[in-house]
C-alpha cells in the first residue's frame, strides 16, 4: 500500500516536472482580480451571487487561454476576501489585496462596504467596480471607482411610470430600513413617484426588526393605494408582505430596489399572497441569461445561484477585463480607467447600454444596461417587461 | 487573605504587565524595519484599535463591571475627532485630547445614571446607551452626516510635520494606543486598591468609608476616554466616521479581546486583540464559515486558558521565571458578578 | 378608538411572543447566572428543526414543534454538560462561551440549509373577527400556547421539587448541595429547559414572521430587555415585563414610527431601572 502510494507520488512529481514548462509557456502573465463582498452574514446571498458572476467572466476568458494583454495572454486569477458587510471589513480587505499587489477589484456590495473601501483603494490607486445604492457611491473624488449598475437615480423614474400605467395608484407609502441602505434610496424613489403625480410618504424601521405588526398597523392607518418596499432586505420584505396582506392590505406592493422576489414569495406564502406586485430586476431574465447559466454550468461544473446579481456582475467583469485588454496593461489603473470610460457599453448577452451618472454623481462612471421590471398580477407572474438602459435623466 | 510575600509578588507582576504592554507597543515602532507589507500595517492598526477598545473594557473590569458602552464612547470620540478635523484641527495631540476628553466628560452625567447599577443590570443599561448613541447619530444628520456618516479625514500632523506616508495610519494608532495604555496604567495603579475593593464587595467597602461613586466615576471616565481614543483611531483608519462602525453588537468583540487576552493583566487587551484580530483576518478567506471558526476559536480559548493568554503567560513565568517570582498562587478566575454579592 | 384597540391587541400579541422568549432566558439567568448569548440562535434552530421535520420528513406541524423543542433541549443539555459546566462560575467566561456557541449554530445552519429563507408558513391562516377587529388566528394560537407554557413553567419552578431545587441551588449552592441537591443534574436540566423553550418559541413564531439563519439576532436584545425589566429569575416578572414591552412597542410603532419609537422604549427602560434597580419584580438582593 505504502509502496503504491510512493510510486503514485513519484509519477505525479515526474509528470509535473515534465508538464511544467508547457504550463509556464502558456501563462506568460498573471492578472490578479480582487473580489470583495459580503460572503457571510445576512447579505451573503448578494456577495455569493456577485462572486459567481465574476468567476464566470474569468472562466470564460481563461478557457480561451487567457486575457490578451498587449502581445501576451494573461491568466486571470481571482482573490476573494469577505468584507462582512462592514466598513472595517472592506477597508481591511482592500489592505489585504494591496499587500497581494492586486490592482483591480470587483465589488464591494452595499453601502457600508463601499464607504469603507473607497479611501483605502484610492490610496493604493486601485480600480473598483462596485455596487451600492448610496447617494455618493461614486463621485469625482474617486476617479477610479465605477458603478456596476445604476441606482434608483437611473431606474426609478421609468419603473414608476409603468407601474402607474398598470396599477393607477395616486399615493404610496415607501418603507425602508433606517440606515444608509434605506435612507439613501427612499427619497430618490419618492421623488420619482412625485414626478408622476403620486403623493408619497416615507416610513422607516429599525434594521433587524422581525415583527412588523406595529408598522403595518401604522401604514394601514394612512390607507395608501400602494406600498413600496424599496431596498428593504429580502427577509424583512417577505415578512412585511406577509403581514401587510394578512392585515388586509389589498393594493399593489412594489419593490423598487433590491431583487429577491422568489424568496419574498416563499416567505410570504406564495405568489398568490403577493397579489399585485411589481419590482426592479437589475437584469432582464430571458433566453440570453439562460444561455449564461448554461455556459457557466458547463465551465464550472455546477449551477450558479438563482440570483440576478450573477448576470450583472458577469457583465461588469467582462467590461473591466475588456478595458484591461484594450489598454494593454495590467499595472496602470489610470490608463485602464480611461479606456473603460470610453468603452462602448455592449454585453454579448445583456445587450447595449451606455455610461451614465454625470447628472446624479458628477462623474459618468455608472454602467447602464437594459434591465427588467417584474410584474405579478393577481398572483400570476407576468412576462418580465424589458426596460431599455436607464439614461439617468 | 493572601500573605504578604504573595501580595508583593503579585503586585510586581501586575506592574510589569503594564510596562510590558508599553514595551511591546514601543517595539512596534520598529515595524518598518521588518516589513513594508500593507497587510501587516493594516492588521497592526486593527490590533491597536481593538486593544484600545478592549482596554476600556479592562478598566471597568477592575471593578467587576462589564461595560457595553465602549462602542458608544468610541463613536463620541471618533465623531468629535472627525468634526474637529473638518474645522481645521489636524494636530494629532490636539485631536487626541479632544477624543479623550469629550467622551470622558460625557461619561460623568451618564455615569451618574448607569453607575448606580451593577452586574447584568449594568450590562444592559450600557448596551442601551450604545444603542441610544446609534439612534442619535442617525437622527442628527446636520451634525453627524446621519446614516451616511462623515466622509473624508484630512492628513494629520504631529509636531508640525504632515503625516503622509503609507504607514502613518499605523503610527497614529500606535501613538493613540500608547497614550491609552499610559493613562490606564497610571489610573489602575493609583486606584488599584479602591477598584479591587469595589470588585470584591462594594457594600462592605462603602461601610468602611469608601466613596463608591467617586472611584466608579474615575474608572468610568478613564474607560470612556480610552474608548474615545480608540474611536479616533478607527475613524483615522477608515477615513470615515460612520454609525455602523460603532454598533452595540461590536461591543462583544472588545469584550472578547479583553477576556481572551486575560482580564487580570493590563497586557490582556493587547494580547487578546492581537490573537483574535489575526484570526479574523486569516479567516476572511473562508467566507461563510468564518463566523463558525471564530466561534470555535473563542470557545477553545475560554476553556483552555482560564486566565486568558496573559494569565497563561504569567503562570509560565511563575513556573519558569526567576526564583523570586516563582510561587503557586492560583489566579482567581474573573468573577463578574451577574447575581450580585455571592 | 378602533386604532387604540387594535394597537392594544398588537401589543398583547407581541407580549405573548416576548413572554415565551423571555422565559427561557430568565431561567438560565436566574438559576445559573449565565447570560445566554446563544438564546437567539437556539430560537432560530428551533425554527429550522421544525421546518426540516415538516418539509423534509413530512411530519405534521404540531409534531414538528415538539420535535424542535426536544431537539434544542437536547442540544442545550449537551452544551451544559460538555462545555458550560467547566466554567459555570465564571460569568464572563460563560458569556463568551455562549457567544461562540451561537456563531457555531448559525454557521452550522447555514451550511446545511443555505443562506436563503426557506418556505415555512404557519398551517393555519386567516383572521378571526371580534367585533370590528380582526385577529390573525396564528397569533391567537401562539397566545394560547404561551399562556399554557407560562403556567406550566410557573408550576414547575414554584410548585415542584425540581423547581425548588433549582431555586435553592441558585440562592446558595453550597448549602443546597449539602442538603442533597445535585447541581450536576439540575444545571444541565435547567439549560435544557431554557433551550427547549427557545426552540419552542422559534418553531412557533418563525413561520408567522420569517425564518433565516439570522432570524435570532433581534430576538436576543428583546429577551434581554424583558428579563431585566422583569427582574432576574422571576417568571411572573418576565411575563409582566413582556406584555409591558409589547404594548409600548406597539404604541410607539403605530403612533411614532421610525427609530424614535425605539428610543422611547429605551428611555423608558432606563427610567424604570432608575427607580427599581432590580426590575419590576426582582428581589433586591439579586445583583443590583
Amino acid at each position: 500500500m505504502l509502496i503504491r502510494k510512493r510510486m503514485a507520488a513519484a509519477l505525479v512529481a515526474i509528470g509535473a516536472v515534465l508538464g511544467a514548462p508547457g504550463v509556464v509557456a502558456a501563462q506568460e502573465c498573471e492578472l490578479k482580480l480582487g473580489v470583495v463582498g459580503p460572503f457571510s452574514g445576512g447579505a451573503a446571498q448578494w456577495g455569493i451571487a456577485m462572486r459567481t458572476g465574476v468567476e464566470f467572466a474569468v472562466l470564460e476568458v481563461n478557457s480561451k487561454g487567457g486575457l490578451p494583454v498587449g502581445d501576451k495572454k494573461c491568466h486571470v486569477q481571482t482573490i476573494e476576501v469577505d468584507a462582512k458587510y462592514s466598513a472595517q471589513g472592506a477597508a481591511s480587505a482592500a489592505n489585504r489585496l494591496a499587500s497581494e499587489k492586486v490592482r483591480f477589484v470587483m465589488g464591494p456590495v452595499g453601502s457600508p462596504e463601499v464607504s469603507g473601501i473607497k479611501p483605502v483603494a484610492t490610496r493604493y490607486h486601485m480600480l473598483l467596480m462596485l455596487n451600492s445604492y448610496a447617494k455618493n457611491a461614486i463621485g469625482p473624488e474617486w476617479p477610479l471607482a465605477f458603478h456596476v449598475s445604476p441606482g434608483p437615480s437611473g431606474w426609478a423614474a421609468p419603473l414608476v411610470e409603468v407601474a402607474k400605467e398598470k396599477f393607477g395608484m395616486e399615493n404610496v407609502v415607501i418603507i425602508a430600513p433606517n440606515d444608509q441602505g434605506g435612507t439613501d434610496i427612499a427619497p430618490v424613489v419618492a421623488k420619482a413617484y412625485e414626478q408622476q403625480g403620486i403623493e408619497s410618504t416615507e416610513e422607516y424601521f429599525k434594521r433587524g426588526t422581525a415583527n412588523f405588526s406595529p408598522l403595518v398597523a401604522r401604514v394601514l392607518d394612512i390607507n395608501p393605494d400602494a406600498v413600496d418596499l424599496v431596498s428593504t432586505p429580502t427577509v424583512e420584505a417577505g415578512t412585511l408582505v406577509k403581514q401587510l396582506r394578512q392585515a388586509g392590505f389589498e393594493g399593489p406592493i412594489g419593490k423598487l430596489g433590491g431583487p429577491g422576489t422568489e424568496e419574498i414569495a416563499r416567505i410570504a406564502g406564495g405568489m398568490n399572497v403577493l397579489g399585485n406586485y411589481y419590482w426592479f430586476e437589475p437584469v432582464l431574465i430571458d433566453e440570453q441569461t439562460e444561455k449564461m447559466t448554461q455556459r457557466y454550468t458547463e465551465l464550472a461544473g455546477s449551477e450558479p445561484p438563482d440570483h440576478t446579481f450573477f448576470y450583472l456582475w458577469a457583465a461588469g467583469t467582462r467590461m473591466v477585463l475588456k478595458a484591461i485588454s484594450e489598454a494593454g496593461t495590467i499595472e496602470d489603473t489610470e490608463l485602464v480607467a480611461q479606456t473603460l470610460r470610453e468603452l462602448p457599453v455592449k454585453d454579448k448577452n445583456l445587450g447595449d447600454g451606455l455610461w451614465i451618472g454625470q447628472k446624479f454623481f458628477g462623474i459618468n462612471q455608472e454602467l447602464s444596461l437594459p434591465f427588467g421590471m417584474g410584474i405579478i398580477e393577481d398572483g400570476v407572474q407576468q412576462p418580465m417587461i424589458r426596460m431599455p438602459a436607464a439614461t439617468g435623466n | 487573605m493572601m500573605d504578604h510575600s504573595v501580595v508583593v509578588g503579585f503586585r510586581r507582576i501586575m506592574d510589569r504587565a503594564g510596562w510590558l504592554a508599553l514595551a511591546l507597543l514601543g517595539a512596534m515602532v520598529f515595524m518598518p524595519f521588518l516589513t513594508s507589507d500593507p497587510l501587516a500595517y493594516s492588521i497592526g492598526t486593527q490590533i491597536l484599535i481593538g486593544a484600545s477598545g478592549a482596554l476600556g473594557v479592562y478598566v471597568m473590569l477592575r471593578m467587576e463591571l462589564l461595560n457595553f458602552a465602549i462602542p458608544g464612547f468610541m463613536a463620541v470620540g471618533g465623531y468629535a475627532a472627525a468634526i474637529s478635523a473638518s474645522h481645521g484641527v489636524t494636530d494629532i495631540f490636539a485631536l487626541a485630547a479632544i477624543s479623550f476628553m469629550l467622551p470622558g466628560l460625557l461619561s460623568i452625567p451618564v455615569g451618574a445614571i448607569v453607575l448606580r447599577l451593577k452586574g447584568v443590570y449594568f450590562v444592559l443599561i450600557t448596551y442601551i446607551f450604545t444603542e441610544i448613541v446609534q439612534l442619535v447619530l442617525i437622527e442628527t444628520p446636520s451634525v453627524t452626516g446621519g446614516t451616511d456618516g462623515l466622509i473624508g479625514f484630512p492628513v494629520l500632523q504631529a509636531f508640525g510635520v504632515q503625516l503622509t506616508a503609507y504607514s502613518s495610519t499605523f503610527y497614529v494608532s500606535l501613538t493613540l494606543a500608547a497614550l491609552a495604555f499610559l493613562v490606564a496604567i497610571v489610573t489602575t495603579r493609583i486606584f488599584r486598591q479602591q477598584f479591587s475593593s469595589i470588585a470584591q464587595n462594594d457594600v462592605l467597602a462603602e461601610s468602611f468609608g469608601l466613596t463608591l461613586w467617586r472611584y466608579k466615576t474615575i474608572g468610568f471616565f478613564v474607560s470612556s476616554g480610552v474608548a474615545g481614543l480608540a474611536g479616533f483611531s478607527l475613524v483615522n483608519m477608515l477615513l470615515i466616521a460612520h454609525p455602523l462602525s460603532f454598533t452595540a453588537t461590536s461591543a462583544v468583540n472588545y469584550i472578547a479581546y479583553a477576556f481572551i487576552g486575560g482580564t487580570g493583566y493590563l497586557l490582556g487587551p493587547l494580547l487578546g486583540s492581537a490573537l483574535l484580530v489575526s484570526v479574523t483576518n486569516a479567516l476572511s478567506f473562508s467566507g461563510e464559515y468564518s463566523e463558525g471558526f471564530f466561534g470555535i476559536v473563542i470557545m477553545i480559548a475560554v476553556l483552555v486558558a482560564r486566565g486568558g493568554l496573559a494569565g497563561a503567560l504569567a503562570n509560565l513565568w511563575g513556573k519558569l521565571g526567576p526564583r523570586r517570582f516563582r510561587q503557586d498562587y492560583p489566579r482567581p478566575a474573573s468573577k463578574v458578578s451577574v447575581k450580585g454579592a455571592q | 378608538m378602533e386604532t387604540v384597540l387594535s394597537t392594544v391587541l398588537i401589543g398583547v400579541m407581541l407580549g405573548a411572543q416576548y413572554a415565551l422568549l423571555a422565559l427561557g432566558f430568565t431561567l438560565i439567568f436566574g438559576i445559573l447566572g449565565v447570560v445566554n448569548f446563544a438564546h437567539g440562535s437556539l430560537y432560530m434552530l428551533g425554527g429550522y428543526l421544525a421546518y426540516a421535520a415538516v418539509a423534509k420528513a413530512g411530519v405534521p406541524y404540531p409534531a414538528a414543534v415538539v420535535f424542535a423543542t426536544l431537539g434544542t433541549a437536547a442540544l442545550g443539555y449537551l452544551f451544559e454538560v460538555w462545555i458550560l459546566q467547566r466554567v459555570v462560575d465564571d460569568h464572563l467566561a460563560t458569556l463568551i462561551l455562549t457567544l461562540g456557541f451561537s456563531q457555531v449554530i448559525i454557521t452550522g445552519v447555514t451550511m446545511v440549509f443555505g443562506h436563503e429563507a426557506p418556505r415555512f408558513t404557519f398551517p393555519i391562516v386567516g383572521n378571526v373577527a371580534v367585533g370590528s377587529l380582526f385577529i390573525p388566528q396564528d397569533k391567537l394560537i401562539v397566545f394560547a400556547i404561551s399562556a399554557v407554557v407560562i403556567c406550566a413553567v410557573y408550576w414547575l419552578v414554584y410548585r415542584t421539587g425540581f423547581g425548588r431545587a433549582m431555586r435553592a441551588l441558585s440562592i446558595d449552592r453550597a448549602v443546597a448541595i449539602t442538603l442533597g441537591m445535585n447541581a450536576r443534574i439540575i444545571f444541565p436540566l435547567t439549560v435544557a429547559l431554557s433551550a427547549g423553550l427557545a426552540g419552542l418559541t422559534g418553531s412557533l413564531i418563525t413561520p408567522i414572521l420569517s425564518l433565516s439563519p439570522h432570524a435570532g439576532e433581534s430576538v436576543l436584545i428583546t429577551a434581554f430587555v424583558v428579563v431585566i425589566l422583569g427582574g432576574l429569575g422571576s417568571v411572573a416578572g418576565a411575563t409582566a415585563a413582556a406584555f409591558l414591552v409589547g404594548i409600548i412597542e406597539a404604541f410607539s410603532g403605530v403612533y411614532i414610527g421610525g427609530s424614535l419609537g425605539t428610543l422611547g422604549l429605551f428611555v423608558l427602560v432606563i427610567a424604570i431601572l432608575m427607580f427599581r434597580p432590580s426590575g419590576l419584580f426582582g428581589a433586591s438582593m439579586r445583583g443590583a
